[in-house]
């Protein structure tokens, strides 16, 4: 089953739109859903266009493809797991928060806290994310804990904070403080990041390329030779943050 | 306002000892009449398990410590959200929800007065406004002594009337209802980075001992004839092995009141422990159930459940020892010349040893006591469990069977630790409600204002459970009991039906009770030039901006006493 929703023009663009109800497993019972504009409810047909094509008997053969203008739509695929959805503009806010399994991949770019805490299945951003990507939200101690996010663009501040398994892949660079608080998994960013890993007690953390004001907690271990993304590299070995007596890994490529 | 008749109520009020009749009960004017007036309304509670309105006498839901709770745990105010719906409040969090709430959900579950359990007198001001917002019960406010340097001087000096002058002057100060000692002497030494490891130890710099300071507390609540007696938490709360200091402090015990008991312990399963570290802690229940049988105290559980909560007391360096554990976020606080506190966010644990021990430990406490009046129900809400748990320990109280198959679930090693699961005795519905309200109204000393009981005359709070004592057999059905008790019927305070099957439906008006004692001119420490002169040499306020003032309770209720001073 695909089904198409065609964001409508609305006459305040600027007003978030709570969209929790957006993922694949609600539309097996029909689109009669609802979502939040600003602190109204409305039907989600006031908001989209809806088209539904072809029958579904399980979750994960329902596709849901978003239109049109996005950018203020939040919290789309939240708990999702199965199925798959693709946003072809911008999204909103909290994309993919707590999603456990199936596909969201988004054609351009994501606001902030794209795939917080989330458990399983994969997230794919065309363009760059806002701040938290992958992290926990405020006062939560673990953030993403499993599958994976990757972003051929950029990212804000905070990516992958209370990492805690999984796998973030950041094609381009990122802000400040990458991978703070990780307690486990895989952070890979391709570009520059600064001051990255602070009070990172486990995990690794991959920067290809330049690093800002390296973190004075971090224990040199070393270079060593690795392949990331298929190119053999030579790259330096941090550990840390010893300040807490973390053991996690920082692998820095030498002479970026 | 018209009266209300509740007919066919299975009425359980052991301070009248009604054990199980069926009787109608009339309200008129916020009191339990003999004739409700012309055209009551009615209320059919026939098969309905109907109890005068709960009263917990030991939680922490208003001041300060909450307010800081609230704020260091976001993913708790998260947790528990709901919607505004009718005249309800939006609310949110879980162990540590907004004031409104705590209301609702007490209000939900029948309970209409509760204790708050630790008052910094310095900030009292802040729990009486949290009082205002916690509209469905009345309040009263415990109120710390631990470390007040006043106190700890004339205890050092022998003075038990000067001791007695300045509880008297710092109560009617700031509205408190009673003394609450968190591990006397020991918060002042976390002041210097030190703690006090038993009852004879020194405070540093004060030269007097928890030991003394408890029984001159005991003392001199006596000569101010406070209607509660004092709140203590033992020292060394939570160390393996100290149940050697909570028998050695019951001890010191005398007894000086023949309406109530001389002490107060709370939350006693933290003082329960055997063993030297967490590997070999096992429980000494029996012993501290065998100390408290026939002796003039009553204490509470203080029961652990398994789940996430926030721990938060007085008690600094025993969170200082917890965050050392946890490596959570924590935070301590220093009050001025008076006490501490300390808040850190835990999860209980089934799969924990110790966290099995401790849920058993409360359970045993409450099963070993003789007298259910002596052993009161609570969790220390929110530091063994949010209060939504009492119905599922009330369940677990009630049914042997309950407790084996939550045992299956536990650490394997708890049954060698602990003998909850040896213990067959289940409590009925009466030992529920003396442990529930009648044994706390008794304990508070607030029977006299119609708390507890519903006798005529007494005040028309109550209670109407969707349960039927005669039709339910607590001991199997344990998930109609839970249910019963986690939503009421009805629940009235003071002569208005507030909730109706766990919906509140009006807007609450409570009133915040406080005791007052007249002590002679002489002992008038607002007069006196040595406390005065401390006043203004070491606080950051001045005197005559210390006191709460009457417009922070908008309906207080005053329990005058005249001190044998």
């Amino acid at each position: 089953m695909r089904v198409t929703l065609v964001a409508r023009p609305r006459a305040k663009p600027s007003l978030p739109v709570e969209a929790e109800s957006i993922i694949p497993q609600n539309f097996l019972r029909g689109t009669d859903l609802t979502v939040y504009e600003g602190n109204k409810e409305r039907r989600l047909e006031e908001l989209f266009f809806i088209t539904v094509e072809g029958p579904a008997v399980s979750p994960d053969q329902v596709e849901v493809v978003l239109m049109g203008a996005t950018g203020r739509v939040k919290r789309v695929g939240e708990y999702m797991n199965a199925g798959r959805i693709v946003i072809e503009g911008d999204i909103g806010m909290h994309c993919g928060n707590f999603m456990s399994g199936g596909e969201i991949v988004i054609k351009s770019n994501a606001d902030a806290w794209l795939g917080r805490e989330m458990r399983g299945g994969r997230i794919t951003c065309m363009g760059s994310t806002s701040h938290n990507c992958g992290a926990g939200y405020r006062g939560e101690k673990r953030g993403m804990r499993g599958g994976t996010i990757e972003i051929f663009g950029g990212a804000g501040d905070f990516a992958g904070e209370y990492l805690a398994g999984g796998e973030v892949r950041i094609h381009g660079s990122c802000g400040d403080m990458a991978g703070i608080e990780m307690r486990g998994g895989l952070l890979v960013i391709g570009g520059t990041v600064t001051r990255p890993c602070g009070n990172m007690t486990a995990g690794t953390a991959v920067v290809l390329g330049h690093v800002n004001r390296m973190l004075p907690t971090f224990q040199y271990q070393g270079v060593n030779d690795e392949v990331w993304d298929g190119k053999r590299l030579k790259m330096d070995v941090w550990e840390g943050d010893v300040a807490n007596r973390g053991k996690g890994r920082l692998l820095v490529a030498v002479g970026k | 306002m018209s009266g209300i008749l509740v007919r066919n109520a299975f009425v359980i009020d052991p301070i009248k000892r009604i054990s199980g009749e069926v009787m109608d009960i009339a309200i008129r004017d916020g009191w339990v009449v003999e004739d409700a007036g012309p055209d009551p309304v009615v209320i059919d509670a026939s098969g309905c398990l109907t109890l005068p309105g709960g009263i917990d006498s030991h939680t922490h839901v208003c001041g300060t410590k909450v307010n800081f709770g609230r704020y260091m745990s976001p993913e708790d105010m998260r947790a528990g959200r709901t919607a505004r719906r009718g005249v309800m409040h939006v609310t949110s969090g879980y162990s540590v929800p907004t004031t409104f709430g705590n209301s609702y959900r007490y209000s939900a579950m029948g309970y209409t007065t509760l204790l708050e359990g630790a008052m910094a007198p310095l900030e009292a001001r802040h729990t009486h406004e949290e009082f205002t917002a916690t509209p469905h019960q009345d309040m009263l406010a415990n109120t710390l002594f631990d470390g007040n340097w006043s106190v700890m001087e004339a205890v050092r000096d022998r003075d038990i009337k000067r001791v007695a002058a300045i509880v008297a002057w710092t109560l009617s100060a700031v509205k408190g209802f009673a003394i609450k000692l968190t591990n006397p002497g020991g918060t002042e030494a976390w002041g210097w980075g030190q703690d006090v490891r038993g009852i004879h130890d020194q405070v540093p710099h004060f030269g007097v001992t928890p030991a003394e300071i408890i029984s001159a507390m005991i003392e001199a609540n006596e000569i101010l004839r406070l209607p509660h007696s004092v709140h203590l938490h033992c020292n060394n709360l939570g160390v393996p092995g100290n149940y050697r200091t909570t028998l050695a402090t019951i001890d010191l015990v005398p007894d000086l009141n023949p309406l109530r008991q001389s002490l107060y312990l709370t939350h006693a399963q933290f003082h329960a422990y055997g063993g030297s570290t967490w590997r070999d802690i096992d429980s000494r229940a029996e012993a501290i159930c065998q100390a408290v049988n026939g002796k003039p105290i009553v204490m509470d559980m203080g029961q652990v459940m398994f789940g996430r909560t926030t721990t938060m007391t007085a008690d600094g360096p025993m969170e200082w020892k917890l965050y050392m554990l946890h490596h959570n976020k924590w935070s301590n606080h220093d009050v001025e010349l008076e006490t501490g506190s300390g808040i850190i966010p835990v999860y209980y644990s089934r799969k924990s040893l110790v966290n099995c021990v401790m849920w058993a430990i409360g359970l045993e406490l409450a099963l070993l006591t003789n007298d259910p009046w002596q052993c009161l129900l609570s969790t220390d809400n929110p530091n063994g469990a949010p209060f939504v748990k009492y119905p599922e320990i009330i369940a677990l109280l009630m049914s042997r069977r309950y407790r084996e198959q939550e045992g299956t679930l536990l650490d394997p090693r708890t049954s060698h630790r602990t003998a909850i699961f040896s213990i067959d005795r289940e409590l009925s519905w009466e030992e529920i409600a003396v442990m529930t309200r009648a044994g706390q109204a008794k304990a508070l000393g607030i029977t006299g204002l119609g708390k507890g009981h519903l006798g005529v005359g007494a005040a028309a709070d109550l209670a109407i459970y969707p349960l039927d004592p005669d039709g339910i057999d607590p001991a199997v059905q344990v998930q109609e009991v839970i249910a019963g008790f986690s939503r009421t019927k009805y629940t009235i305070k003071r002569g208005r039906v507030v909730a109706r099957d766990g919906e509140v439906i009006v807007e609450g008006a409570n009133a915040t009770i406080w005791s007052r004692s007249d002590v002679p001119s002489q002992y008038d420490m607002g007069q006196d030039p040595a406390f005065t002169e401390k006043f203004s040499q070491y606080y950051t306020v001045r005197m005559k901006n210390y006191p709460v003032q009457e417009a922070y309770l908008p309906r207080g209720v005053c329990i005058r006493t005249e001190a044998a001073l």
